[in-house]
């Protein structure tokens, strides 16, 4: 979100759930939609039945991969190496779109440069994807007068060069001119209901609301006089840097609304011990999570179904969040809470209504101007909406980017934080199950998903299998530079050969335990698609081998 | 183009079908296939019409719309072909539409639905339930004769579910946890009510008018609440203490009391209508004893069992010596019976003109009283009571049954010379009661109709006396009945009180359409049990007869949690649990489609089948509308008609899953019956209003558009609207059945503050006054940088507004973030 932000002056999905409709290629980088984003997953599968042709960049063969008319499978953590080389052929091959590139971009020639030595043989010895491919790919992806559309979920992004990835896609959309249109874009998928809008709000340690930023004197003056009060300038810490802060002792207090960083965060036994080390730490939840079990305060909240509200879709879409029953004892919305701690706190911050809260949103984010709950009462808007009467904006950078021109940013391959050696033979990737969600609070409570996916399995290639004398259904034991978790092998070509995939929903096998917290530079997301691990087969295990 | 149904134009899109453009103008044409512009292999048929121009019947969903086309949807020919089709359908379509136990309970309480929410865990919303028809749940779970469970299908398996324990429960488990209820209320009406008696029916029709927003006020004769239930029922049946709660929850809807209020003495009728009452309500019960025919009962010795009772359960118990007789085999005499037991009566003895299995009693009250050790004379009836020096002569004489009479009833008659004297202290007659012995005094009193029983006159239909605006309901209009049933007979009243008071409300009929598996248990097909194991019920643990007659705490101590779960379990679900939801039952009622009178199967073809993780599937109740899989959009369903019968209906249909099924349950919300239904939806709808709350799902970025479907303070299961932008009624299996999270027991549900290392309940403002002193602390000693704040990519947009501007504000630091990342 932050790289497209800086080079089309939007970091949201550019374009429409409805559009998928009029792809004509569709270009899956890092994202399984079938289990991340089911019911987009099904309008792509659809999109395909009609004839559009798929691209699929993923290291396991997903159900897309299987069916897409070219399934790359990709060294893990090799991406901007392959959207480099896709630049230099469409460059090189002279199919870009040059009357985009020269009406609507800027630095075009710095692309160039920087991805002439990306030849797709060179690319291919870092990529392990054939070179012709890669040709074949690029030129596909930029068939001219085609609608080409990029999809790319976090498989894309949570890595140290995640940020590198998306401006290397950013870079490939603009240079072939699928922009603006419906059936084009650059979409990321959006892992959680509500991650579009918590950025959007300005929950981030580097923008106030509506990405305004930290740097104009003249926003900070419109907020001070709504507020009420004079506003820190100095730059926070972003969420994933607080724990070495802590360790510096620098941050000494927390407050964690909805987050379970025990279990959630990279290299979690590194911010166990960060916890262990504050002050104070206040955690608002409606579950007592492993972190609210080492909190000094603990403030029971509504779920989404017992309060009302609106989320912020991946395509931008703001919708209604209905109260539904009532919350369970004492338990009260968020921003109640918010608003009565405030008041002890010696700042008034008085609203009668959710909506009230959001008729101020409106009022201050430029992109919000236009609706309100009355307007979104039936049917949700996708934002920019800047009036009353603005009917909404399907699709991003229509004529003219948000920030004037396109910005070509290049970025050269850099290999991953930590890649597999003798000791740690295997690159560990995470990610979801259909049926689970996050780490299962939500999830592991209807039978019917619990019976469709009843507990976490590593899953790994068989001939690695064979090589280990691993029998499906073993007990594995992982281990990488950090931390150690078993878990049980399930064998599958889904795997390649020397990387093994743990979902990350099950408490019982806390696979963050293992995963780096290396970060991206410029978003300070985690790397949690790639680290080293070795497995140890412990073969059939009892119930009573998996406690000692 | 224009085209003209039923004399209205409308505009309709070239290619599209009648069908499609009649409900694109929301014109009605009944049709219980068409999906998507597809229908069924074997289309229902449903959506014929007429089409000026063209002979016979037309099916609309798949006739193409010509410009000036004139269409008919309604003509005696097109009732008719429905009525046909539906009627083929009907004798195809096997099950249960009411659970045998819900249709038996007088209230008419949806059994099997409170039964599935004890199976759920969810207590609150099961006593919810049964308080939607019954405001007395503690009561009735502990005294309710039962009728549910005599017509129980388990019966056919071992043993019926113990139905009135897990009422009872529910209410218990409610109580020992104080819960609030949350019962909604009516904004005032701004009509006042006046009911007169504060025993059960009573507080029934109180409750159930001031839940529509009438002010409403109960004068009782006595200095409590409670009547029958606090005079006449003894502490080891309901303890005060549970009768009081009772009581209370249902006074707390907002309801006046005056007590020591008694009718005649200190008011009259026209006293209420001065005070500007809207509607009168009488349920005085049946305080009243008849008389006994007996010589010699005026002695000081005979009393009558309410008396008796109402003396030992308002402390005031006499001496009764160590020997009574009890006339007469009621409920009351058995309750008095005990009641005396536990006096320290040394010996009670019944006397009965006939067997103990005719006594009117409950046959379970009359063998716990044996098992007290309450004896019982049969066949044996008084004809004389003697004062004597210490004591009553009592003279008894034999009787047998005489010759049948014109009914065919054989009534005991005296066996000559066969008397008898007994000895004993005391005599107790309970021989029947009614509402008054002497008509209460005042104007408009003596015109009240009175029923030659000494009961009040009232229509049993509309609850209404002879007086207008003036009601009666309950043992005041009946004589003695059970509570459940002065419970329903206050509802009616106070829902034709309503009618009355409110030109808007509409009776709702009462609807007997039902589908069935046999309705005697003979008509039962055993074949609908197989494969379901033998699983005796629940034993209610009881304190020993020796024991409890000791003393007057409570005999039945109750189902423990697991015990009510397990009972829970047993439960069969006969009733449809898409009984809300049914299409195929609305059409037959539109059509005037009667089951019993066309036809229904008698016994299963299909096994139901479970294998599916989130669906099972009844192809018993199929009508191969093929809703399910024209709605499927993964290829993840087959269903096919091995064959077809002579009027052409599918015959051994073949339903399965592919392995492309997705589990996403959209073909459930779109069967048009009960063959398939969610495993986790087992609280079946009936008569409940439930309520469609719109919202997004809170799992992906997608931000697909779900309809919660609520029920009082529980979501019952969530679908989506077809039309709906974004996701146009595609959900997965998450978004469609992952929420039982929401209402789980490990939720947090009161702020917690760390103390001597461990995290104890707090206040909200306890809790928020440590917070902010800890808050100023850091700030004052480190600065504002030195508190960071988290924000959730799963909260609102409206909290993660405030946690950024309470952080950048209250705290005044630029550290907060979000999981975006994470």
């Amino acid at each position: 979100m932050a790289s497209l932000a800086i080079s089309f002056g939007s970091g949201a999905m550019t374009n429409s759930i409805a559009d998928i409709k009029d792809c004509e290629v569709i270009f899956m980088i890092g994202s399984n939609a079938d289990t991340g984003h089911p019911t987009i997953g099904l309008r792509l599968h659809q999109a395909c039945d009609r004839g559009a042709k798929l691209i699929v960049v993923d290291p396991r063969q997903t159900a897309f991969a299987r069916r897409a008319d070219h399934w790359l499978s990709i060294n893990p953590g090799t991406d901007v190496a392959l959207l480099n080389a896709m630049c230099q052929v469409i460059i090189e091959e002279g199919i870009y779109d040059k009357k985009f590139v020269a009406e609507r971009t800027e630095d075009f020639d710095d692309l160039k440069k920087t991805v002439k030595k990306y030849s797709p043989e060179y690319a291919g010895q870092i990529t392990g994807i054939a070179a012709d491919e890669i040709r074949a790919v690029a030129r596909l992806y930029a068939s001219p007068g085609k609608n080409s559309a990029i999809f790319y979920g976090m498989g894309l992004a949570h890595h140290a060069t995640g940020t590198d990835n998306v401006k290397c896609v950013a870079n490939l959309a603009m240079l072939c001119g699928k922009m603006g249109k419906a059936g084009c874009g650059v979409n990321p998928l959006r892992g959680q209901n509500n991650v579009q809008g918590a950025c959007d709000m300005g929950a981030l340690f580097n923008t106030l609301p509506g990405y305004a930023g930290l740097v104009s004197e003249e926003t900070f003056a419109r907020y001070e006089k709504m507020w009420g009060v004079k506003l820190p300038r100095r730059p926070g810490k972003a969420a994933t840097e607080v724990w070495d802060a802590i360790h510096d002792g620098a941050i000494r207090g927390i407050y964690i609304m909805g987050e379970d960083p025990v279990l959630a965060d990279p290299n979690a036994g590194h911010a166990v011990e960060a916890i262990d080390k504050l002050d104070f730490l206040l955690v608002q939840d409606i579950f007592l999570t492993d972190t609210a079990k080492m909190a000094d305060v603990v403030l029971p909240a509504a779920c989404y179904a017992e309060k009302d509200g609106t989320f912020t879709a991946s395509e931008r879409r703001v919708q209604r969040v209905r109260k539904a029953v009532e919350p369970p004892g004492e338990a009260k919305p968020d921003w109640e809470i918010f608003c009565n701690l405030a008041d002890k706190m010696g700042y008034h911050m008085h609203y009668d209504s959710a909506e009230d809260i959001f008729n101020e949103v409106a009022s201050l984010l430029p992109q919000y101007n236009g609706i309100s709950y009355e307007r979104i009462e039936t049917e949700g808007l996708q934002w920019p909406v800047p009036d009353a009467n603005h009917p909404g904006t399907p699709v991003l950078h229509v004529g003219k980017f948000v920030r004037g021109r396109g910005l070509f940013i290049t970025e050269d391959y850099t290999q991953p934080v930590e890649l597999p050696d003798e000791e740690y033979p295997f690159i560990l990737t995470t990610g979801r199950e259909v049926a689970h969600y996050n780490f299962g609070s939500m999830t592991r409570k209807t039978a019917a998903l619990e019976e469709i996916c009843p507990e976490a399995r590593a899953e790994i290639n068989p001939v690695d299998a064979e090589r280990m004398a691993v029998n499906d259904g073993d007990w594995l034991e992982l281990t990488s530079r950090r931390g150690q978790v078993r878990v049980r092998a399930r064998l599958t070509d889904n795997s390649q050969e020397g990387t093994v995939f743990v979902p990350y929903h099950f408490a019982e096998v806390p696979v963050n335990m293992l995963t780096l917290n290396a970060l991206d530079r410029l978003s300070r997301s985690p790397q949690y698609k790639i680290c080293a691990v070795k497995l140890n087969n412990l073969g059939v295990l009892t119930v009573n081998d998996k406690e000692t | 183009m224009t085209i003209i149904i039923d004399g209205r134009k409308i505009r309709a899109r070239a290619g599209d079908t009648i069908l499609e453009a009649a409900r694109k103008t929301g014109i009605e044409i009944p049709s219980m296939c068409s999906l998507n512009v597809r229908n069924s292999q074997v289309p229902c048929g449903l959506c014929v019409v007429e089409v000026k121009g063209r002979d016979g019947l037309l099916r609309a969903c798949d006739t193409v719309t010509e410009e000036g086309m004139t269409v008919i949807t309604r003509s005696e020919a097109i009732a008719a072909y429905r009525k046909k089709q539906l009627s083929n359908m009907a004798r195809d379509h096997f099950g249960d539409c009411k659970a045998p136990c819900n249709l038996t309970c007088p209230g008419q309480i949806n059994v099997q639905g409170y039964i599935a929410h004890v199976a759920k865990g969810e207590y609150e919303e099961a006593l919810r339930l049964v308080m939607e028809r019954n405001p007395f749940p503690f009561s009735v779970g502990r005294v309710c004769p039962r009728f549910c469970e005599t017509r129980c299908r388990r019966i056919l398996v071992d043993e019926p579910v113990s139905i009135n324990h897990l009422k009872r429960f529910v209410a218990d488990w409610c109580m020992s946890r104080k819960i609030n209820l949350r019962i909604s209320k009516a904004p005032a009406s701004g009509k006042k009510v006046a009911v007169v008696g504060g025993g059960p029916s009573g507080l029934t029709a109180a409750w159930f008018l001031a839940r529509k927003g009438h002010e409403v006020t109960v004068f009782e004769a006595e200095d409590k609440l409670g009547g029958m239930l606090r005079y006449g029922l003894p502490e080891y049946k309901i303890p005060r203490d549970v009768l009081d709660y009772e009581i209370k929850t249902i006074i707390r809807m907002g309801i006046s009391v005056r007590l020591n209020q008694r009718w005649g003495r200190d008011f009259d009728l026209v006293d209420l209508q001065n005070q500007g009452h809207d509607a009168i309500l009488l349920t005085i019960g049946s305080p009243a004893a008849d008389n006994i025919d007996v010589p010699g009962s005026a002695n000081p010795g005979v009393i009558s069992a309410i008396d008796c009772l109402r003396e030992i359960n308002t402390g005031k118990a006499r001496n009764y010596g160590s020997s009574v007789a009890i006339f007469g085999g009621n409920n009351m005499a058995m309750e008095t019976a005990r009641s005396l037991l536990r006096q320290g009566v040394d010996e009670v003895t019944v006397i009965y003109p006939r067997s103990v299995t005719e006594m009117p009693a409950n046959q379970r009250n009359i063998h716990e009283a044996e098992k007290e050790g309450v004896q019982f004379l049969t066949a044996a009836s008084p004809v004389q009571i003697s004062q004597v020096e210490d004591g009553l002569e009592v003279e008894l004489i034999r009787m047998r049954l005489g010759e049948p009479d014109a009914r065919g009833t054989r009534h005991p008659e005296a066996v000559p010379g066969s008397s008898n004297i007994i000895h004993v202290d005391t005599v107790i007659h309970s021989l029947g009661q009614s509402a008054f012995a002497d008509r209460p005094e005042g104007n408009l009193e003596g015109e009240l109709e009175i029923t030659p029983k000494n009961n009040i006159k009232a229509n049993p239909r509309t609850s209404l006396t002879n007086i207008p605006g003036i009601y009666a309901a309950g043992d005041s209009t009946s004589g003695p009945r059970s509570v459940i049933q002065a419970v329903v007979s206050a509802r009616r009243a106070a829902e034709n009180i309503h009618l009355q008071l409110d030109d808007t409300a509409v009776k709702v009929p009462e609807n007997r359409f039902n589908f069935t598996r046999g309705r005697s248990f003979d008509d039962v097909a055993l074949t609908n049990f197989e494969g379901i194991k033998v699983k005796l019920r629940e034993k209610m643990p009881e304190r020993a007869p020796e024991i409890a007659a000791q003393d007057f705490d409570e005999v039945r101590l109750g189902f423990t949690e697991k015990m009510a779960r397990r009972e829970a379990e047993r439960c069969l679900s006969c009733g449809c649990n898409a009984y809300g939801r049914c299409d195929f039952k609305r059409e037959c009622i539109d059509n005037g489609v009667d089951p019993n009178k066309t036809g229904q199967p008698k016994a299963p073809l299909y096994s139901r089948d479970y294998s599916h993780p989130a669906i099972v599937v009844d192809l018993n109740k199929c009508v191969f509308c093929q809703r399910c899989f024209n709605a499927c959009e993964y290829d993840g369903l087959e269903i096919k008609a091995g064959s077809r019968a002579d009027n052409g209906r599918p015959r051994d249909i073949s339903f399965r899953f592919t392995d492309k099924c997705v589990s996403c349950g959209k073909c459930v919300d779109h069967c048009s019956t009960g063959a398939l239904s969610k495993k986790e939806a087992i609280v079946p709808v009936v008569n409940e209003e439930i309520r469609d709350v719109r919202s997004t799902c809170p799992y992906c970025g997608a931000g697909c558009q779900i309809i919660l479907k609520v029920k009082n303070n529980t979501i019952m299961e969530i679908t989506a609207d077809p039309d709906q932008a974004p996701n146009f009624g595609a959900l997965c299996v998450k978004g469609r059945f992952g929420f039982n999270f929401v209402q789980q027991p490990d939720r947090l549900t009161t702020p917690l503050i760390r103390r001597g290392g461990q995290l104890v309940e707090a206040s909200w403002d306890e809790a928020l006054d440590e917070v902010a002193r800890r808050f100023f602390d850091l700030k004052a000693m480190y600065g504002p940088d030195s508190i960071a704040g988290f924000s959730c990519a799963r909260c609102t947009n409206e909290e993660n507004f405030l946690m950024q501007k309470f952080m950048r504000t209250a705290i005044g630091t630029n550290n907060i973030d979000h999981c975006a990342r994470l």
